[in-house]
């Protein structure tokens, strides 16, 4: 898209109303565009005077600590599963059921055939070792690459695992995906995943939350996730493991 | 909850992050900057006190649930909230539309007058009043194609067959009112110095 279509686009883009084709094809030019960008910062100041001039109103006193309280269950609610809406983002217009059969396939497919104690080159070798397949398998999905992480311990915390990347290509119409799965401690609760890129960029997944030492998370994004080559594991605000991620 | 220390309380990234960390006092503070605002915009869209309450709740939760997808290099926090709690504003009304009427009949959503009051006209340095004075600036087709289509989240095609003219007059009011606007509230801020 030339500047001039996407600034035309822009309001629209800004204020939701563009199908998920064009949405995404102006995201993509934003991406790279300095003064595309700036324009949007523009007009966002504009959508920011409409909102001070026509709904700034105080609410009542006591929703404040009801909300807070509400956010309160939210950060203390057992989650087997990620949140239903943190990281999954539906591609929109397209047929739901291809996309769902293809990353279910993937994760069936790579998850089932790895165990805990399968290490990054056995893994390497057992995909790469059926080209045919792999490729049948990328045919499939649509995407780009799958890229594999293996989890290091930091400070003797203990900590192992894997992380799988599928690079999804947007402009067909396929998300990206990830999974972290990793054996812990039996005393570790909670710790949080984040992909990490090169200039500080970062995308946190979902929390992981350990049940006898193991724990799993996942995130679907119509992000690009070529840019992240590495998975930082927090647990109380320290590192306890991490993995460089690279093409399997 | 825990308590993270907030290095920089000023920056919405470092906000954002604390957030992510489920800091009560992170959550406090985006609290105190957008609510008045979430709620005003379900008054105004929703009609009614107790929706409006019900959008402010649903919206920070909805914060909460998205809040690691929050990108500084996309936009700002601001109206990365406001666009969310009007995302499920409409989502409500829509979902009032088929249960009850046609689009036709709802018309055009009740929007707050912008016109100043007697209190506004007074020289005064609040944000609202200078952003209500900033929307006396617009000229009324400018005024209603953006309000068709932030409120009513009419895409430039239905503004454009409400109002009766061409698709792209549309998208010309509409984007010339959020810039007019800008460049108000800009030679307001820049009066007041």
């Amino acid at each position: 898209m030339t500047c001039e279509q996407v600034r035309d686009l822009l309001p629209e883009h800004l204020l939701g109303s563009l199908d998920g084709d064009a949405d995404a094809r102006v995201e993509h030019h934003l991406r790279g565009c300095t003064d595309c960008r700036a324009e949007r910062l523009r007009l966002e100041d504009g959508v920011a005077t409409l909102a001070y001039a026509t709904h700034e109103s105080a609410p009542p006193d006591e929703l404040r600590d009801h909300v807070l309280a509400v956010l309160d269950e939210e950060w203390h609610a057992d989650h087997e599963d990620p949140p239903a809406d943190a990281t999954i983002v539906p591609m929109r217009r397209r047929s739901p059921m291809r996309w769902v059969v293809g990353v279910a396939a993937a994760i069936v497919l790579i998850a089932g055939s790895l165990g805990f104690a399968m290490t990054q080159h056995q893994q390497a070798v057992r995909v790469s070792a059926d080209a045919t397949s792999y490729q049948r398998l990328l045919s499939t999905l649509g995407g780009k690459e799958f890229r594999l992480g293996q989890l290091t311990s930091a400070n003797d915390t203990g900590i192992s695992g894997k992380v799988i990347l599928y690079d999804g290509d947007p402009n067909a119409g396929w998300n990206s995906w990830g999974i972290v799965l990793a054996h812990g401690p039996a005393d570790l609760t909670d710790a949080r995943a984040m992909l990490v890129g090169p200039g500080g960029k970062s995308m946190e997944l979902p929390p992981l939350r350990f049940s006898d030492g193991e724990a799993s998370t996942w995130l679907v994004t119509h992000e690009d996730l070529t840019g992240y080559d590495e998975l930082v594991i927090t647990a109380h605000g320290d590192v306890v493991a991490n993995a460089r991620i690279a093409e399997a | 909850m825990r308590h993270v220390k907030i290095d920089d309380p000023s920056s919405d990234q470092a906000l954002m992050a604390a957030f992510v960390a489920r800091d009560e006092r992170a959550a406090g503070a985006l609290y105190d900057r957008f609510a008045s605002r979430v709620y005003g915009l379900g008054i105004v869209m929703l009609g009614n006190d107790h929706a409006a309450q019900d959008l402010v709740q649903d919206t920070f939760v909805k914060l909460w649930r998205t809040a690691a997808r929050f990108d500084p290099e996309r936009g700002r926090l601001e109206t990365w909230i406001l666009l969310t709690a009007r995302s499920l504003a409409i989502d409500l009304l829509r979902r009032r539309v088929l249960e009850s009427r046609s689009l036709q009949e709802l018309g055009p959503p009740p929007v707050h007058d912008p016109a100043p009051g007697p209190d506004d006209l007074a020289a005064t340095a609040d944000l609202a009043s200078r952003a209500r004075r900033a929307m006396t600036k617009l000229s009324n087709e400018q005024r209603s194609a953006l309000e068709l289509a932030y409120f009513g989240g009419r895409t430039t095609a239905e503004v454009a067959a409400l109002e009766g003219i061409p698709q792209g007059t549309a998208k010309t009011r509409i984007h010339a009112a959020l810039l007019k606007l800008r460049a108000e509230m800009a030679k307001e801020a820049d009066d007041d110095v």
